[in-house]
């Protein structure tokens, strides 16, 4: 086994013109639970699909699993298990054709945990999926991608639209999953508080390029909004990456990622008065550095 | 594998199945619609319900043609729908997945061809025959059998090609069609879509078993 469970390398794709994903590196520790943000038309989905070879990448290389990919693909496929932004089951099969079609592709399909899950989720066997509600859909996806007994899932917004109930119960059923075998997870979503709550690592995706991929608790603990007096125009050479600055009155505030109170001495070092220094939570991080990142591209 | 892929196809073309089934069941027996005791007959009424036996005869290879068209669609409407993301999220060979889908397919294709030989012998059966007329019950339904899977493999083919690909064949019949109407203009004789079309129903051609004779009864 190797250290990480999705490795990419300089991944290059152009569909056309107005978008591209560009020089995109990505890892992701295996038993890591990856959340992978961003802002609609980021790349997000593109990027799963581009690793799940549904698209081809133009340039750059791939290792999911320890192994080579697209080079690898059906290996890597059998231990991986994918739920998309958009259903994709074939809607004329019942709850119960649709997961002994799907456990028929899988060597390790786990036929009993199946069907406790489908009772747990409370899913009809005989129902026809066109017939499902949009929360019996989504359950019944990461009940087909669960009973896979994947190395790692690869979810796409999967609790996107669902209510507060069903996305709980994929959420606890997703990390008493990962509690039992210290599967990897990687996990898009607009829900920045829903990622804070179950995600060790975290991505963030803008405009076809990783602006950020950090530690949560790196992320969460060190990214900080600092109002200064006297602060420096000129910035140099930091301990810490600045991510944005603007004036607010005399005072400018500056969020700052990478942060440490050690640091404190950096800004007395350059003549500046700390006034306050204020812990953003993930959301406004996330803006914040989505805000940063657009600057810096702009400038 | 197979038989979940089979289960599936079948669950979701089984209506169509079933319509084309008993059509193919029903047609042979329209040959015999005109009466059952053809030994009894005059000459000029045993031509006559030669010629009947032979109008019916020649709406089967439209009809093969249609079973083959359908099933080849039918086989990829829900990955089409769903922009093949399922199929190609399965841990299989793209080639295994078509195989799969082509094999189902082909299984399929054979429930008509049954009907259709099924319908065969019992027209075979309900009928006297004078001297001289033979009914090919077997050989018609071989016919059918392997037209159908002809056209069933070519529409397959172009409905699992991609997007390109597609728009490259429409494109190739689009600039025959304009050089024909080129060629027109200046007064040649020569047409590459009738030339093309020649090739494809001639002999070795691979719609060539859709041209010739189709009789149920013959002398």
């Amino acid at each position: 086994m190797t250290e990480f469970a999705i490795q990419t390398q300089d991944l290059q794709y152009r569909p056309g013109p107005g978008f591209e994903i560009r020089d995109l590196s990505l890892r992701v520790r295996e038993g890591a639970i990856y959340g992978f943000l961003g802002p609609n038309g980021a790349g997000k989905t593109t990027t799963i699909q581009l690793l799940l070879g549904l698209r081809r990448a133009q340039g750059g290389s791939m290792r999911i699993l320890g192994r080579e990919a697209p080079r690898e693909l059906p290996r890597i496929l059998s231990a991986t298990g994918y739920v998309p932004e958009r259903p994709h089951l074939y809607t004329y099969l019942t709850v119960a054709q649709a997961i002994r079609y799907h456990g028929a592709f899988y060597e390790r399909f786990d036929w009993a945990y199946a069907e406790d899950l489908r009772r747990g989720f409370q899913l009809p066997q005989g129902a026809s999926i066109s017939r499902l509600s949009k929360g019996e859909v989504g359950k019944l996806l990461i009940l087909l991608v669960l009973a896979q007994r994947p190395d790692l899932l690869v979810l796409d917004e999967p609790t996107d639209g669902l209510d507060p109930v069903v996305r709980r119960d994929v959420l606890t059923a997703l990390l008493d999953f990962c509690a039992q075998r210290a599967a990897t997870v990687f996990i898009s979503s607009h829900l920045v508080h829903e990622l804070e709550r179950i995600c060790d690592w975290i991505g963030v995706m803008d405009r076809g390029r990783l602006t950020a991929e950090l530690p949560m608790h790196a992320f969460k603990n060190g990214i900080k909004r600092i109002r200064l007096a006297h602060a420096p125009s000129l910035v140099g050479d930091t301990p810490f990456t600045l991510v944005s600055r603007e004036s607010s009155g005399l005072d400018v505030v500056w969020v700052v990622r990478g942060w440490q109170p050690p640091m404190v001495q950096w800004f007395q070092g350059v003549g500046a008065e700390i006034l306050e220094v204020v812990d953003l939570d993930l959301e406004e991080g996330f803006v914040e550095l989505l805000r940063g990142a657009r600057s810096a591209q702009a400038i | 594998m197979f038989k979940q892929v089979l289960f599936a196809q079948w669950l979701s073309s089984r209506l169509a199945l079933a319509l084309l089934s008993v059509l193919a069941f029903a047609l042979p027996l329209v040959s015999v619609f005109y009466g059952s005791d053809i030994a009894t007959v005059g000459r000029g009424s045993l031509g006559e319900w030669l010629v009947v036996t032979d109008r019916v005869a020649q709406v089967l290879p439209f009809f093969a043609v249609l079973v083959g068209a359908l099933l080849g669609v039918l086989a990829w409407t829900y990955d089409i729908a769903g922009r093949h993301v399922y199929a190609l999220s399965l841990p299989v060979p793209r080639a295994v997945f078509v195989a799969l889908r082509f094999g189902a397919g082909t299984v399929l294709a054979l429930v008509p061809s049954a009907a259709l030989a099924a319908g065969a012998a019992v027209a075979s059966l309900a009928v006297q025959l004078p001297p001289g007329v033979r009914a090919y019950p077997l050989e018609l339904s071989v016919r059918f059998t392997l037209a159908t899977l002809t056209v069933y493999a070519i529409i397959f083919a172009l409905a699992s090609a991609s997007r390109r690909g597609q728009l490259a064949i429409i494109g190739a019949i689009s600039a025959a069609i304009l050089l024909d109407l080129g060629l027109l203009a200046f007064g040649a004789s020569f047409s590459v879509t009738a030339e093309t079309l020649n090739a494809l129903t001639t002999w070795p051609g691979p719609l060539s078993i859709l041209v010739g004779r189709w009789a149920l009864f013959d002398v």
